[in-house]
């Protein structure tokens, strides 16, 4: 019994999966990828469209990232003191 | 822990600059081919982290000190920021590219994205060996 069961839920997420191939997703809302392709070049001077984006149109994305990694190299950085920082 | 063999220190030391040159190439050429600051950084971090992990990072700290690792850090984190407010301060948006694009496919162009991603490069690869360095020490205290 402990056996049949993961078998048919096995069964059921395939037959779920190959049922949602098939489905229609309407339209998509966004619509700024194209916009991006057709003028990031002339806008940024970037061929890269990908760096264009994440950093000219999304920099502050960009610097939000650069937070939260300069956060974490922080944290580590202040937790895992030497012994002899201990007291300070 | 076993003795490191001879073959793998004489290759890390001989790949050592080359594995920081590709890591300048990825990050200069950002804007022109795939790759970036984030991944350029990454792989100076990883040099660091080789170096470290076969010579013992008591012999890599003499070179790369924790403390000027971590000081390139923050001063990057600073650079973005400020750069991030010139923009401001030169009268448009926050993040506003203000410099002159220059011409298309040569390394210096694109404006701000080139200086951006040379202060990400830094600060990732400087972060991450800051990191390596507290996490070893920490484990071998």
């Amino acid at each position: 019994m402990k056996k049949i069961i993961p078998v048919f839920v096995l069964i059921a997420l395939g037959v779920i999966l190959l049922s949602s191939i098939n489905f229609d997703y309407g339209n998509p809302g966004a619509r700024v990828s194209d916009y991006y392709v057709k003028h990031a070049l002339a806008q940024t001077g970037a061929l890269n469209i990908i760096t264009a984006i994440y950093l000219n149109y999304r920099a502050f994305d960009t610097l939000g990232e650069a937070t939260v990694f300069f956060a974490t190299a922080l944290g580590v950085f202040m937790l895992l003191r030497k012994k002899e920082e201990e007291g300070r | 822990m076993g003795q490191i063999s001879k073959v793998v220190k004489v290759f890390t030391r001989k790949l050592f600059p080359f594995i920081l040159l590709y890591g300048c190439y990825l990050i200069s050429h950002g804007h022109l081919s795939p790759g970036g600051g984030f991944q350029g950084g990454v792989m100076f971090g990883s040099a660091i982290v080789l170096l470290g992990l076969v010579e013992g990072t008591r012999i890599t700290e003499r070179r790369f000190k924790e403390n000027v690792l971590s000081m390139i850090k923050n001063i990057g984190m600073l650079l973005f920021i400020l750069i991030g407010f010139s923009g401001i301060f030169l009268g448009y948006y926050f993040m506003t590219d203000f410099l002159p694009q220059g011409a298309v496919g040569s390394v210096p162009s694109a404006g701000l994205i080139f200086f951006l991603n040379i202060i990400i490069g830094f600060m990732v690869g400087t972060g991450i060996a800051v990191i390596f360095y507290r996490l070893v020490r920490h484990k071998t205290q």
